[in-house]
């Protein structure tokens, strides 16, 4: 509990140190809870999810770092390594591939790689894997830009 | 089975997401986090079945063990007990040869005293800082790990003020999560950064075990806790520390001759820049040993 706590202190300042450095992330700690954290990420470019600014909710458990953080989306997004309705992120980094050597920073990175880069084979959310797994790689930009623009991008106007 | 989980499992789950439970029943709703918790939880329940680090049983235990199994195993044992006296096992979570390798170590060190072997060690542990520096790793994400290690090794050493005299201190150390799996950690690090600082060398090795490239190696089978050691592991480790490993191999193969015997391979630190003399150097008699059974390792005293 303790170690966790200072490894996150260390992550805050860090968080402060590299605010200007990585302008796709900011990373935000719980006013009065350490173990919560949210992150507004972007898009990343010459995908579906550009111009989108998403929104993840971080759940960090005492044994962190050995353990890794519980990350999911709050902006709802159609990726097929997403859970639909809960967010949920399909990750090895998150799941058994973890290791103390991540931090929150440097899993906002592997999200937006996985953003980017989606895995089709593995997913949470068959409908946007099956597309992408059917070919239809027209099917799937177009449904996952609809949801970027409903959900993730401000409403004009 | 969310409900045997314990009480932190279930709040760290309920932190996280904010399924409502009604909807738990429904099949459609169990997540990958889910089926993870479960198995996670199935293999915390195994586990815990053997301690992080045993007491000392004598090698008949071992005998025990195989009572109705193979007859080589058994001729083997009984090979085994003219040189070594006891065992002390380990727990099967991945992290054995570790923490196998951080009880001998300490061990050794409160038995003999060694400052000499202390200071060469600290030395390398530094060593190994640098190499994690020049790699690009953030101080804050191994500082801590090695600062545990740093401490464990200055409390066996005897005339400091957190010193430990008793043997079973370091056993209830051992057990201690907290410090165990933290050291365990500590030895990932440094394996991991070994491998990467001579990646060339390496290579042929991880490229002979799996399809990655060494990086993606480390990532995924050096650095996250519960993976297995192999021999590229325990070559690193020795390596970067400088401390030789003896590692006694009981399986099931048999030489022609009909005779058993038990093979060991010794893993003898490169001394300054070549390679890991494994084996080749008669003149060095690693002070730890280890039992492996294909999966496992434990720690082996000799007689």
């Amino acid at each position: 509990m303790q170690a966790s706590r200072a490894r996150l202190f260390k992550e805050y300042k860090e968080v402060q140190r590299e605010k200007v450095a990585d302008p796709d992330i900011q990373l935000v700690c719980d006013d009065s809870n350490i173990f919560k954290w949210t992150a507004l990420i972007k898009g990343p470019s010459e995908t579906p999810y550009e111009g989108g600014i998403f929104q993840l909710a971080f759940a960090v458990p005492e044994q962190y770092p050995l353990q890794p953080p519980q990350v999911r989306f709050l902006t709802k997004i159609f990726h097929p390594n997403v859970h639909f309705k809960t967010g949920e992120i399909c990750l090895d980094i998150l799941k058994n591939a973890w290791s103390p050597a991540w931090t929150l920073q440097s899993v906002c990175r592997a999200i937006i790689a996985l953003m980017a880069h989606p895995e089709p084979d593995s997913p949470l959310n068959c409908d946007s894997g099956n597309l992408l797994r059917s070919g239809d790689i027209r099917g799937y930009q177009s449904m996952a830009r609809m949801y970027a623009r409903l959900a993730a991008m401000p409403k004009k106007g | 089975m969310r409900n045997q989980e314990g009480p932190q499992a279930d709040e760290e789950s309920e932190a996280a997401t904010s399924i409502p439970t009604s909807e738990l029943d429904d099949w459609a709703n169990f997540g990958d986090d889910d089926i993870m918790q479960q198995q996670s939880a199935i293999r915390a329940e195994e586990a815990v079945k053997t301690l992080f680090v045993g007491d000392k049983e004598p090698l008949s235990t071992l005998a025990a063990e195989y009572q109705s199994g193979s007859p080589i195993l058994l001729e083997k044992i009984k090979v085994l007990g003219e040189k070594y006296a006891a065992i002390r096992r380990t727990r099967g979570d991945g992290n054995c040869f570790f923490r196998s390798f951080m009880f001998s170590y300490l061990e050794h060190i409160l038995e003999s005293q060694d400052r000499e072997e202390v200071d060469r060690v600290k030395a390398n542990v530094e060593q190994c800082r640098k190499t994690l520096q020049s790699l690009g790793y953030a101080d804050f994400t191994f500082e801590d790990f090695f600062a545990l290690f740093l401490e464990q090794l200055d409390s066996v050493l005897q005339g400091n003020e957190t010193s430990i005299s008793q043997q079973d201190e370091i056993l209830l150390r051992s057990r201690d999560q907290s410090i165990s799996d933290y050291v365990v950690m500590f030895f990932r690090f440094v394996t991991s950064g070994e491998i990467r600082k001579r990646s060339e060398f390496f290579e042929p090795f991880i490229t002979g075990l799996t399809n990655a490239t060494v990086e993606q190696f480390c990532k995924s089978s050096v650095e996250p806790m519960g993976e297995e050691s192999d021999h590229v592991h325990i070559t690193a480790l020795s390596d970067a520390l400088g401390v030789p490993i003896r590692v006694v191999y009981l399986d099931r193969s048999s030489c022609d001759s009909g005779g058993v015997s038990v093979n060991h391979h010794d893993f003898v630190p490169a001394v300054g820049d070549l390679p890991n003399a494994s084996g080749s150097s008669e003149t060095v008699t690693p002070f730890i040993t280890l039992l492996y059974r294909p999966g496992h390792y434990d720690i082996l005293y000799q007689k």
